[in-house]
């Protein structure tokens, strides 16, 4: 009996840390190759949500066909803001790229309350509360499949950065900048590369999570600051890390809410954050000095 | 954002029919940027004159109480850059301490407000030790404040004696000079405005005191400070413990304004934008006229611009604001002192040579 509450929360956290660590990979890839942060980053989240959820009320394909088509758009638009504005403040002070990227998260909101209303939308899938038992253990379908994806991408992604050739020069850029401008890589594709596939990244996670969330424009804030404590708790720029510590704040909520109520477990995240941040404030898995 | 101090030149004044003291302030670029603010303050303080309507006096109030916050975060992260971006945490932990004084144990805001600067300084020290003892770097620092401010929101979320997720509020009993309550808005005005006053003279006290130029050489190279023998933590915890000290006044001030609060209202990453971020950073941080000049351009940008699409299309006022900032970032990457100071310094060449 006792096990199978384990087992159960066990995995229901892996299942809401496979999400957490989904919506965090992109913010680390592009802040690990660019040092950049992106605050408009939550908002690709949003977007995602939204392309899924018009992809189904308008043409009514199903999420997990539509994120596909989800995550070329997402790409475009990915590397056009990159070339269009976050290159152009790339040499600027920090607090001038956080404005600017605070400015577009600002206008995409308003971009969303303009075209979807500020209504919370929600997608109406027969599956979307559904669980398969396994087991004992029952796994709710939305859920189970974002964790899978998560891994499937995370893996995908690893495998892209450390054998392909556009990969390796992807790692050199976020190695040394000049290094690998003189080496003949082309710097500035590959920032819009890596923009793009950030964004990709964030709004498939977003469409895998529009089944389970309500769909609002300001859902973004909410995601930004999650992922950017995933982010640092897992070592900002590493990208094993943030999908580690993701699956770490998420199993780490679902026994605090197993133990302390339902309502305390950000709590839980938050100390872990903090001890973290006291005892290895580099995060997890960053180096002594770096 | 770096402007060389030059003497105050010498030049003919029999020439002009100006005073002395008016070439002083007008040939000294930071002279002439208090003068500046110090004019602002004044036209505020005259607009009730013309201006009666309620809301449009609470856009002045607020506008001062901004460039008011503006400022105390312009020390800290301005002069010593240190990037704590979540400020709007001391905010909120200072509107909460002046609003607990009196709700729960009916201080006046008299001393809770000057309460509530103590309580943001001592937080201010406790986040100042954890990132220099940890060490923490800009961009680590800048995701460290925003985490603690989500933690403060959680906090404050849970904690009965600050009212939990419903917040509190003031409650009105009748006008009292006492307990800083009243109906007309021009009362609050004017202690906003006393507010920035001060903080008008701190800021100029500091940038022009040796502590400032500590600050400012910690900012440019912080190894080069310390190599010349500057106590580079000394310097940063002093400022941060103005600056966080200034923001938890500005907080306690707010609330008796706004008259309640609530966690995710105050520690929320837009109020943050729009309280701390967006008028020093469009106005030129780190200058001295920066946060007052851009919390007079965005906040009634904001508010106008709320008033006048909110008729249109949900979202509409969104769309053009964020369209404005990052314009503003791509074109006019050191704020409005920044683009002024080009033009200034050639007149001021213009008439030495004159002179």
């Amino acid at each position: 009996m006792y096990v199978g509450v384990l087992a159960q929360t066990l995995v229901n956290g892996l299942f809401a840390g496979g999400v957490l660590a989904l919506v965090s990979i992109g913010l680390t890839m592009i802040y690990g190759v660019m040092i950049i942060i992106n605050f408009a980053h939550g908002e690709f989240v949003m977007l995602g949500m939204y392309l899924s959820y018009w992809a189904f009320v308008l043409g009514g394909v199903d999420p997990y066909l539509s994120v596909f088509m989800t995550a070329i758009i997402m790409f475009a638009f990915g590397a056009l803001v990159q070339r269009l504005l976050v290159q152009r403040v790339m040499a600027a002070h920090i607090l001038n790229q956080i404005v600017l990227l605070l400015g577009l998260s600002i206008l995409l909101v308003g971009l969303a309350q303009f075209f979807w209303m500020p209504v919370p939308r929600t997608l109406q899938l027969p599956y979307a509360t559904a669980g398969v038992e396994v087991a004992g253990l029952i796994l709710n379908i939305p859920r189970g499949v974002a964790f899978l994806a998560s891994l499937v991408i995370a893996s995908a992604l690893y495998v892209f950065l450390q054998r392909t050739r556009v990969g390796k020069s992807i790692r050199a850029c976020a190695e040394s900048r000049e290094a690998a401008q003189l080496v003949g890589i082309n710097v500035k594709r590959v920032y819009m590369l890596t923009f793009g596939i950030g964004a990709a990244v964030t709004g498939v996670a977003g469409a895998l999570l529009a089944p389970s969330y309500p769909i609002t424009p300001t859902v973004g804030a909410t995601w930004s600051v999650i992922a950017f404590v995933v982010v640092v708790l897992g070592t900002m720029g590493n990208f094993m890390g943030a999908f580690l510590g993701g699956l770490l704040i998420g199993v780490a909520e679902a026994f605090g809410g197993l133990l302390l109520g339902g309502d305390v477990k950000e709590v839980v995240s938050m100390l872990i954050f903090i001890l973290v941040l006291l005892l290895k404030p580099q995060g997890l898995f960053g180096k002594a000095d770096s | 954002m770096t402007e060389t101090l030059s003497p105050p030149p010498k030049i003919g004044h029999k020439a002009f029919l100006w005073p002395g003291w008016f070439w002083d302030i007008l040939l000294d670029w930071d002279r002439l940027q208090v003068a500046g603010s110090l004019l602002i303050i004044l036209a505020m303080a005259v607009l009730p004159i013309f201006v009666t309507a309620s809301y449009y006096l609470g856009i002045i109030v607020l506008t001062a109480l901004y460039a008011y916050v503006g400022i105390s975060w312009n020390i800290s992260t301005g002069f010593a850059g240190q990037l704590l971006i979540a400020h709007v945490i001391f905010v909120g932990v200072g509107a909460y301490t002046t609003i607990v004084l009196l709700d729960r144990f009916g201080i006046s805001p008299w001393l809770g407000i000057p309460a509530a600067g103590l309580v943001s300084g001592v937080l201010g020290l406790v986040v100042s030790y954890i990132t220099l003892r940890y060490g923490l770097k800009a961009d680590y620092a800048a995701l460290f404040t925003i985490a603690l401010m989500l933690a403060m929101s959680l906090l404050f979320n849970k904690f009965q004696l600050v009212g939990a997720a419903a917040g509190l509020g003031v409650s009105f009993h009748g006008e009292s000079l006492k307990m800083m309550t009243f109906v007309a808005k021009t009362p609050y005005l004017y202690i906003a405005l006393g507010l920035l006053s001060a903080a008008v003279a701190v800021q100029y006290l500091v940038y022009r005191s040796k502590l400032g130029a500590y600050m400012i050489a910690i900012r440019e190279n912080e190894a080069a400070a310390s190599a010349l023998g500057v106590n580079t933590a000394l310097y940063k915890t002093l400022a941060v413990l103005i600056s966080t000290a200034m923001g938890g006044i500005g907080g306690g001030f707010y609330v008796v304004y706004v008259t309640f609060v609530q966690p995710g209202q105050v520690f929320n990453l837009s109020f943050n934008v729009a309280i701390v971020l967006a008028g020093p950073i469009i106005g030129g941080l780190g200058s001295l006229i920066g946060p007052i000049l851009g919390a007079v351009v965005n906040k009634p940008i904001v508010e106008l611009l709320r008033g006048a699409l909110a008729a249109q299309r949900g979202g509409t006022d969104l769309i053009v604001y964020g369209l404005f900032l990052i314009t503003f970032m791509l074109f006019v990457p050191k704020g409005i002192a920044g683009l002024l100071y080009g033009p200034y310094d050639s007149m001021r060449r213009a008439l030495q040579r004159r002179g």
